[in-house]
């Protein structure tokens, strides 16, 4: 391994980093906001929002994450939708994550014991009230370290956007070793930049998991 | 626009040549990474430190790292230097990838058998070999299913990444399909209906084998 090439090639992969951690961000918020929604529909009383959530999860866990990007990059711009490379990657990251956290979100909330949920009834709260007082703070407690997990997987799959052309860090690695035939280098760099992040993800999970244990 | 779905019965055959690739892909990677996940496992509960140190770190970069890049490193860099074709690099790549997680599976489960089983079988004077093999791994194999069999399910998933190092099979016979025929929404929806019918056999294959191996009562 030649070590000139390595410094060489760090800032120019790291150019695509901020691309990497915006998909990834964007794709997480929206994400959870739609798993928290397709979770509380898996568990309210109308049947057609039970259906909807247990299809959406059906659909989105057994395609692929590369075939729905593929479909939001390709497919899309037939149905008149046109979505810029970035754009068309963060909806089908945020589409599999609303997938998948949505699991972790309802298993969170089954767990938490039914007399919870009847105590906050018998004191006169409504549902919507001891969902967000009650149920969800200590459900909170079982989710965060499956939640967490699922975060450090998107953070990877966002090199996936690599193949709808977003110039991220796999992107710009591609560009480098077909420019000058080093490949070792590069591919090194980059997977230790990945390294790196998702083990910052790991320390951080652990300190959120410690700061929502119960304190006894 | 108008629908033509009569583009999925042309291009059919083609589509099932790129499912049989995938398959290929999928057995392949996960009967390395099963071999190779097992002894991760085992080196992790050695009674030597170099083998545990070596596992561990083993499992912090295969699952710190996409699987992305590993394929790139399999490919372009193992691959090139030892004349391997795409499809032997990318079992390579995505049997070494699955290992670090099916070493977890597998330590996850031979450390739900109760500590007992251990000392009942050391108090019979067996070998830890023997009890290992004899004891511990038939017990454990019931915890061990159902996680194994949702990883194979994000195994067979993950093949599509293959796409990246040139490989052509499902995802990469449909890109190819869809920008010569202009027809992508037809032609993904036939690849994702493929990819679901596989991990719903998965999910049925999951639910035989938990019954087979569950506790006659």
């Amino acid at each position: 391994m030649d070590w000139e090439v390595v410094w060489e090639s760090v800032p120019l992969i790291w150019k695509g980093a901020g691309a990497t951690v915006s998909m990834f961000a964007w794709a997480l918020v929206i994400g959870t906001v739609g798993a928290l929604a397709l979770a509380l529909m898996r568990l309210a009383a109308a049947k057609p929002l039970q259906w909807f959530a247990i299809g959406f999860g059906w659909l989105f866990r057994g395609i692929p994450l590369l075939i729905l990007l593929f479909f939001a990059f390709f497919a899309l711009p037939e149905l008149g939708i046109l979505l810029s490379p970035f754009l068309a990657a963060v909806v089908g990251f945020s589409l599999w994550t609303a997938a998948y956290q949505a699991e972790v979100i309802r298993s969170g909330i089954i767990a938490v014991p039914p007399g919870q949920s009847e105590a906050s009834e018998a004191l006169g709260m409504t549902k919507a009230h001891y969902m967000r007082r009650i149920i969800l703070p200590q459900g909170l407690r079982i989710m965060v370290p499956p939640f967490t997990g699922n975060a450090i997987t998107l953070l990877k799959q966002t090199s996936l956007a690599t193949l709808v052309t977003v110039p991220e860090m796999a992107l710009l690695t591609q560009r480098i070793f077909s420019n000058n035939f080093k490949f070792v280098e590069p591919i090194f760099v980059l997977g230790m930049i990945y390294l790196a992040m998702t083990s910052v993800l790991l320390i951080l999970s652990v300190a959120v998991e410690r700061a929502v244990s119960l304190k006894v | 626009m108008e629908w033509d779905w009569g583009i999925v019965g042309r291009t059919f055959d083609l589509l099932l040549m790129g499912t049989r690739l995938t398959l290929v892909l999928f057995f392949f990677s996960l009967l390395l990474g099963t071999v190779l996940g097992l002894v991760l496992a085992l080196m992790r509960m050695s009674r030597y430190r170099v083998a545990r140190w070596f596992s561990l770190f083993y499992i912090w970069v295969f699952r710190g790292i996409p699987v992305l890049v590993i394929l790139f490193f399999a490919f372009f860099v193992v691959g090139r230097q030892m004349g391997l074709t795409p499809v032997q690099a990318g079992i390579l790549g995505l049997g070494f990838s699955a290992a670090a997680y099916i070493a977890e599976i597998i330590r996850a489960g031979i450390m739900s058998v109760d500590q007992g089983q251990s000392e009942a079988s050391e108090a019979l004077a067996m070998t830890k070999r023997h009890y290992m093999r004899r004891v511990i791994l038939p017990q454990s194999i019931r915890v061990i299913i159902p996680t194994y069999m949702s990883n194979s399910i994000l195994v067979l998933k993950v093949t599509s990444v293959a796409v990246a190092i040139g490989i052509v099979e499902l995802t990469g016979i449909t890109r190819q399909l869809s920008n010569s025929t202009t027809r992508p929404i037809e032609l993904f929806t036939a690849a994702a209906v493929l990819y679901v019918f596989l991990t719903t056999v998965l999910v049925v294959v999951q639910e035989v084998l938990e019954r087979r191996f569950a506790l006659k009562t």
